[in-house]
């Protein structure tokens, strides 16, 4: 028996058993039985993505599943990898849900919800027809819009605008995913993926041009590519802590997958232009994204453009693996390729852990705004270590999940400047550029995160009153620290997982880029071993305290903190995230275009006496701003516009219908 | 910059001679004195004072009388300060400062006493707002009487403590 195939049924079984449960099962048994069996579904995941990512394949052809198409599933190695990770991502999450449960997300329809959301990330890469994929898809967009509306009940204004958001934004992807794969479906006269890997090659290059762009489209925006990142920042922040992390860590990623699909695999490789925008978009993602993350006080907020920055870095290498592909130099093109899927992978589990640090943060203080925060570390110290694991992976620091791919990435780009040609030479070295800013300013978002929101004394009432997470919810972030400090000790683990899925997807190199890629990890490996880092680091440390300590002519004595001999010292005293962010908001004043508002109000008597003053500052995103509001404000006044056409009376709706029929007739008369 | 530059050069040194060493400390204060290897870090409080003395400090550490010269100098907070040098009676205000600027202090330190305030209350003895002495509220190891004392004198008192 195929394990990859007993392991993807299992997981259908599972999903439907899960849904069964939260459908019949009371509130309390509910919540533990989803959570037990939506994490076994995210095991058998985990499982068919790991025997995949082995050397397994499976391809299937389910006839009776969809009417007219039937489902065609394949797994490769490609698949596998995004399976893995979302498996991983899902059993994390689960474990977590059942005590976050209790907080938020634990209706009936919520925890429905969250199997057939989690089975769809696993089926949407197990895909190999264009129907199949497309239902995949929407199931994924459908039943992940629910969850981030139904999450909480009466969550206001917020949660309401960031689900029509989130609606009309992935349905307008939607439509340029189905417009685009229709497109090449009907020009490759096949609707599997076999198909059109077979005729493919036979296409117009403005066919092949057209479908790149529109799936582009459709698939960038849900891997929040600037501009069309609006929806994450505003979804990923309401939805609840397990699903913003199953949002954040595994479905943008699906974006990236859908890309590499069609745009190496499918399409073969293609122009370099397409990838040249797929870069510089990435590059331009990179940096919008951090920079808004930077400035940003609401800690899921942050995360979720951190998300964005991440995706950014990943289809920057993406891009390059393209432009490195078109120009014939494979070696180069796999290096850069398995940097990104190596992010992909880091970022899933940092950025889990990440999520549902923040979640713990938000169910023991109803508090996600960083300037409220503080004061944490004391209150509950294992989520705040685990979060402190997290924040080191995402500023990529040697140490942290982050850096190897990071590492590999720029080390692509900069290899790459051996490729010839002017729009590369200017290209690559701005791209190289615009990683070390986004890994610069990270830094700086992480230090903000973790010093204000866990480090010194509680800034509000509820920070103050703050409490450990329960168990479950420990467990679900040790899971993922786990594979987090993994990934950053021993990086060349993946190595020949990622190896399978770059040959795959670019077979004409062979064993050169097998070596290369082998070469690379085996030197990250040797040279720069993250594990002797970091133990080094450590063994440094102790042996400096232990001489400094042997040195100290005087026995060290504990004295009170200075505080300048004017006490208390009061928590208004210290950096809040806003203050923290103030010099950055400052220096990047010309592209945030941050809004303050300063009122200050005088006394009755005199204008030199001041009796209040009021000072509000908010950065919006620019380019939502510039971009969409005019898009909207034209939408609406053509919608006001059109009400004048329905004005009540039957006999006009009557003519209207008449009207239609005969226009038709015309028209398919004259196509006659 | 090459006006700052002439103006250097044109202006040229204008520290006056160092005067003969000056006495040793006594024996308890000359051996934490001689832990401090020859450089001291001074803190300035004034605990109450009419400002004389600090016009005085000033000049101690201005071009002419130049203590840094000796090696003492002037820092922004007690925790890297090795002297502390108190000038004023200590008021009732500032009585909790003194002390706790003391505490902050890393050990060995050192405190000298600037002025007769800083000894005996001077004038001020007596009135509402005093506390009393320095030495009332920190153990003063070094005393340097004038009211203001003399540049001359600070700079020989940070002398003795730095040896030099």
């Amino acid at each position: 028996m195929n394990l990859i195939a007993v392991a993807l049924g299992v997981a259908a079984a599972l999903a439907g058993a899960a849904v069964l449960a939260a459908v019949v099962l009371p509130a309390r048994l509910r919540v533990v039985a989803v959570g037990v069996l939506s994490a076994l579904l995210g095991t058998a995941g985990l499982l068919a993505g790991g025997a995949a990512l082995a050397g397994g394949s499976f391809a299937a052809h389910l006839p009776l599943v969809l009417p007219l198409a039937g489902v065609y599933v394949s797994v490769d190695a490609l698949s596998g990898l995004f399976m893995a990770v979302a498996g991983a991502v899902v059993l994390a999450a689960s474990v977590y849900g059942v005590g976050y449960a209790r907080h938020a997300g634990g209706g009936r329809g919520a925890q429905a919800l969250w199997p057939l959301f989690a089975f769809s990330l696993l089926l949407v890469p197990a895909a190999a027809s264009v129907s199949t994929l497309l239902a995949a898809w929407e199931l994924m967009a459908a039943s992940s819009l629910l969850l981030v509306v139904s999450g909480h009940r009466g969550g206001g204004d917020s949660v309401r605008s960031a689900g029509v958001w989130y609606a009309v934004m992935t349905h307008l992807g939607l439509v340029a995913i189905l417009t685009g794969l229709v497109w090449l479906a009907a020009a490759a006269h096949s609707e599997t993926f076999a198909g059109i890997r077979a005729g493919a090659p036979g296409l117009s290059p403005v066919a092949r041009g057209g479908v790149f762009v529109l799936v582009l489209i459709g698939f960038g925006s849900k891997a929040g590519m600037v501009p069309l990142h609006a929806w994450l920042p505003r979804a990923h922040p309401e939805a609840p802590t397990p699903v913003s992390a199953l949002m954040s860590a595994a479905m943008v990623n699906l974006g990236v997958y859908g890309l590499v699909r069609v745009g190496l695999d499918l399409l073969g490789g293609g122009a370099r232009w397409w990838w040249l925008t797929v870069l510089i978009l990435g590059a331009l993602t990179a940096v919008y994204g951090i920079l808004q993350a930077a400035v940003a006080s609401d800690l899921k907020r942050l995360l979720a453009y951190s998300t964005v920055e991440n995706l950014g870095l990943i289809l920057l290498g993406v891009g390059a693996a393209g432009v490195f592909h078109a120009s014939g130099h494979d070696e180069l093109a796999a290096l850069a390729l398995a940097a990104a899927l190596l992010h992909t992978v880091t970022h899933a589990a940092f950025k889990t852990l990440l999520f549902l640090g923040a979640g713990a943060v938000l169910h023991a203080t109803g508090v996600r705004d960083l300037d409220e925060l503080g004061g944490l570390r004391a209150r509950m110290p294992v989520t705040s270590g685990l979060f402190a694991l997290g924040a080191l992976g995402a500023a990529a620091l040697p140490g942290g999940a982050g850096f190897p791919s990071e590492w590999l990435l720029l080390q692509s780009l900069i290899h790459g400047l051996a490729v010839p040609g002017i729009t590369v030479v200017v290209v690559l070295p701005v791209a190289v550029g615009a990683v070390a800013l986004s890994a610069g300013l990270a830094v700086a978002t992480f230090v903000k995160a973790v010093g204000t929101g866990f480090l010194a004394k509680p800034r509000s009432p509820a920070a103050e009153q703050a409490h450990e997470a329960p168990v479950s919810m420990l467990a679900g972030m040790s899971l993922t620290a786990l594979a987090c400090a993994g990934l950053a000790l021993l990086p060349g683990a993946a190595g020949p997982a990622l190896r399978r899925v770059v040959t795959g997807l670019l077979p004409g190199s062979g064993a050169a880029v097998t070596e290369g890629v082998a070469g690379r990890l085996s030197a990250l490996g040797s040279t720069l071993s993250p594990l002797w880092v970091v133990a080094g680091t450590l063994v440094l440390a102790l042996v400096l305290r232990g001489l400094l300590r042997m040195a100290a002519r005087t026995p060290s004595r504990s004295a009170p903190l200075w505080d300048c001999g004017a006490p208390p010292l009061t928590a208004r005293m210290q950096y809040t995230a806003t203050s923290f962010a103030e010099p950055l908001q400052r220096v990047f004043d010309d592209v945030l275009a941050p809004e303050s508002d300063l009122d200050v109000t005088p006394h009755a008597e005199s204008a030199y006496l001041v009796e209040r003053v009021a000072y509000s500052r908010a950065v919006p995103d620019r380019i939502e701003h510039r971009l969409y509001n005019p898009v909207i404000h034209t939408v609406r006044r053509a919608g006001l516009a059109a009400r004048a056409l329905a004005n009540g009376s039957v006999h006009r709706y009557l003519g209207y219908g008449f009207t239609a029929v005969v226009l038709l007739l015309v028209v398919l008369a004259a196509a006659q | 910059m090459i006006s700052l530059l002439r103006k250097i050069r044109g202006v040229g040194r204008v520290a006056e001679p160092a005067p003969p060493p000056p006495a040793p400390l006594p024996p308890p204060v000359a051996q934490r004195a001689r832990a401090l290897g020859g450089s001291a870090q001074v803190r300035c409080v004034d605990a109450g004072s009419c400002n004389g003395c600090e016009i005085e400090i000033g000049q101690a550490f201005s071009p002419v009388y130049d203590a840094e010269r000796y090696g003492a100098r002037v820092v922004a907070s007690p925790r890297h300060a090795d002297v502390l040098l108190v000038t004023g009676p200590v008021t009732v205000n500032m009585a909790g400062p003194l002390r706790s600027t003391y505490e902050a202090m890393a050990q060995p330190r050192l405190v000298v006493a600037v002025g007769d305030c800083a000894i005996d209350c001077g004038v001020f003895a007596g009135g509402y707002g005093v506390h009393g002495p320095v030495a009332d509220v920190v153990p003063v190891d070094l005393q340097v009487p004038g009211c203001p004392p003399r540049p001359e004198a600070i700079v020989e008192a940070l002398r003795r403590v730095t040896g030099r």
